[in-house]
């Protein structure tokens, strides 16, 4: 019989709640609950409804997904739905690092070059970051489900 | 030579026996998050991410990339001082129509044939149909648009249309050409109408977007919430009125699968290519023909004809009437010359979203006259009654909201 807590459903259980909570957070700081919030290197600056409230949506779906799916994680239905989460969460992060780089590779409007400088263009991508950002390696570890199916399905 | 049933029916199987294998069936990872992504609890917030990274990678690459980044650079700091330094006589006739504006310091403001109308059409609009386009076609080619059709299926059947409504719907948010032509999925008269309609009045092109973007960032996402708004209620508001059937769709819905670059390639070089020759000559010939109402004294003329109108009904300043005119030949730089006018923000809201909701472009209105005179005729009315209502209704909002 399948095992109903293992290490990985309890890995996926705290990433899971914490983009839960950092979905939230974007939302609420975008409402101005907050001014704004940086702990270390991650920032939500909810200056946009667009980014925040309905990025902090979808962050909060791929909680709730990946929170549904950690108990019995290796069956097919909740892999699943875990694969579905970690799938937003690398949307939100994919476009926000697809934002960094289109507007790291023109120079500055001022400036009478086209391209920024190699220097500039990597100085955009230093910190501070947003929670999906920070929150993407960890999930990398959902593509170990994905090999665990794929290896299942063939 | 006469085949009798049984020997037909013996060369089948032997067929059948050669070609056909037989297995048993399992459910793969794809097929489970096909599922998920057709079921409302999860294919909703699936919906809302897919839109969500189509509208961030249109902005990111469109806006800030290409336009913002290159484009505007440019034409604004080589093109236009360029062409301003070598067209002979800045106050003749033929240096308004093609250059424009001789004070003007950018493309947006010159109003001229080569400079805004090139600038419009190649700097603004090609980047942002570029990459809608490839968005477009990489969901069709994944296998996500059919599931999303389905997940749309019973909230657009309450306007009378079905889930493949959503094709035009998207389509129409590159450009209302093609996605006028796609109302040929639907299947009944009713409600390639009711689509087409609801195309010309709620459905911003790429080009007004792109512009919107440019001039009026912040306030795109109030502009576009009216939209919504508008397309539900007088799609539900069609629907009751108009006769007609609503039937209902079987769709075959594909597995996931990567999308084959070589497709995606062809389709989005067919796309481009039909829109750079449909679309394009209109933005230069639109402007070419509003700058020659405008100095033909037309604008003016009926301007003043129509200013209470604009002024006491939608509660818009009495200069917006002449970009609001010329809307009818270019949305787009309609929503560019409005972003000059000193304006309230509802002031400005209520202008652009009169701007999107008035009369379709020429190159739409040429579209629709080839499905068919008389529903054009017919969407006309409809849009004129729409216009006056929902324009009234946005400022009737905005007088009990305080802000009109």
């Amino acid at each position: 019989m399948e095992q109903k807590i293992t290490p990985i459903s309890i890995y996926i259980g705290l990433l899971g709640l914490v983009t839960l909570a950092f979905g939230l957070a974007d939302i609420f700081v975008w409402a101005g609950v907050s001014p704004g919030l940086q702990v270390g290197i991650i920032e939500i600056a909810g200056d946009d409804f667009f980014r925040w409230a309905w990025g902090g949506f979808i962050m909060a779906c791929a909680g709730l997904f990946m929170l549904s799916g950690c108990t019995r994680v290796t069956t097919l239905q909740q892999s699943g739905k875990v694969v579905l989460g970690g799938a937003l969460v690398w949307l939100i992060a994919g476009t926000d690092i697809f934002a960094l780089l289109c507007a790291g590779i023109p120079a500055e409007e001022a400036s009478p070059a086209f391209f920024n400088s190699l220097s500039g263009f990597l100085a955009g991508f230093a910190p501070p970051y947003t929670p999906a950002m920070v929150l993407l390696p960890f999930t990398l570890g959902i593509l170990y489900l994905i090999r665990v199916r794929d290896a299942d399905d063939s | 030579m006469v085949i009798s049933s049984d020997a037909r029916w013996e060369m089948v199987d032997a067929i059948t026996r050669q070609t056909v294998t037989y297995g048993t069936y399992k459910q793969t990872l794809g097929d489970v998050l096909g599922d998920l992504t057709v079921k409302p609890l999860t294919g909703i917030p699936v919906a809302v991410a897919a839109l969500y990274a189509f509208w961030s990678i249109f902005t990111s690459f469109a806006g800030t990339l290409v336009t913002d980044g290159f484009m505007v650079k440019l034409f604004d700091g080589y093109w236009l001082p360029w062409l301003q330094s070598v067209w002979p006589d800045p106050t003749s006739w033929h240096y308004f129509i093609f250059v424009g504006n001789p004070a003007a310091d950018t493309c947006f403001e010159a109003f001229g044939m080569l400079t805004s109308g090139l600038f419009v059409s190649i700097g603004v609009v090609l980047p942002a149909v570029f990459v809608f386009y490839l968005m477009m076609t990489i969901l069709e080619d994944s296998g996500y648009l059919p599931r999303l059709a389905v997940l749309m299926d019973s909230v657009l059947h309450r306007i009378g249309l079905h889930g493949y409504a959503i094709v035009p719907a998207i389509l129409g948010l590159g450009c209302n050409v093609p996605a006028v032509t796609a109302t040929r999925i639907l299947e009944t008269k009713k409600q390639r109408f009711i689509m087409m309609t609801l195309l010309a009045l709620f459905i911003p092109c790429g080009a007004q977007l792109g512009i919107m973007m440019s001039v009026l960032p912040d306030l795109v996402g109030v502009v576009m919430l009216c939209l919504v708004v508008g397309f539900v209620i007088f799609g539900f508001v069609l629907n009751k009125v108009i006769p007609g059937e609503n039937p209902e769709i079987l769709v075959d819905v594909p597995p996931y699968h990567w999308p084959v670059k070589e497709y995606v390639a062809k389709k989005l070089w067919n796309r481009t290519k039909g829109f750079l020759k449909e679309a394009v000559p209109f933005v230069l010939f639109g402007v070419l023909v509003v700058n020659l109402l405008y100095l033909g004294g037309v604008i003016q003329g009926l301007a003043d004809l129509l200013e209470p109108v604009f002024v006491t009904w939608f509660g818009v300043p009495k200069e917006t009437v002449g970009p609001l005119i010329a809307a009818f030949l270019r949305k787009d730089l309609a929503i560019a010359q409005l972003s000059t006018i000193p304006m309230t923000t509802y002031q400005t809201v209520a202008s652009v979203v009169l701007v999107t909701i008035y009369f379709p472009c020429v190159a739409t209105f040429v579209v629709m006259l080839r499905e068919g005179w008389k529903q054009l005729i017919a969407a006309i009315a409809v849009l004129f009654v729409v216009v006056f209502i929902y324009g009234g209704i946005i400022h009737a909002v905005g007088i009990l909201l305080g802000v009109a």
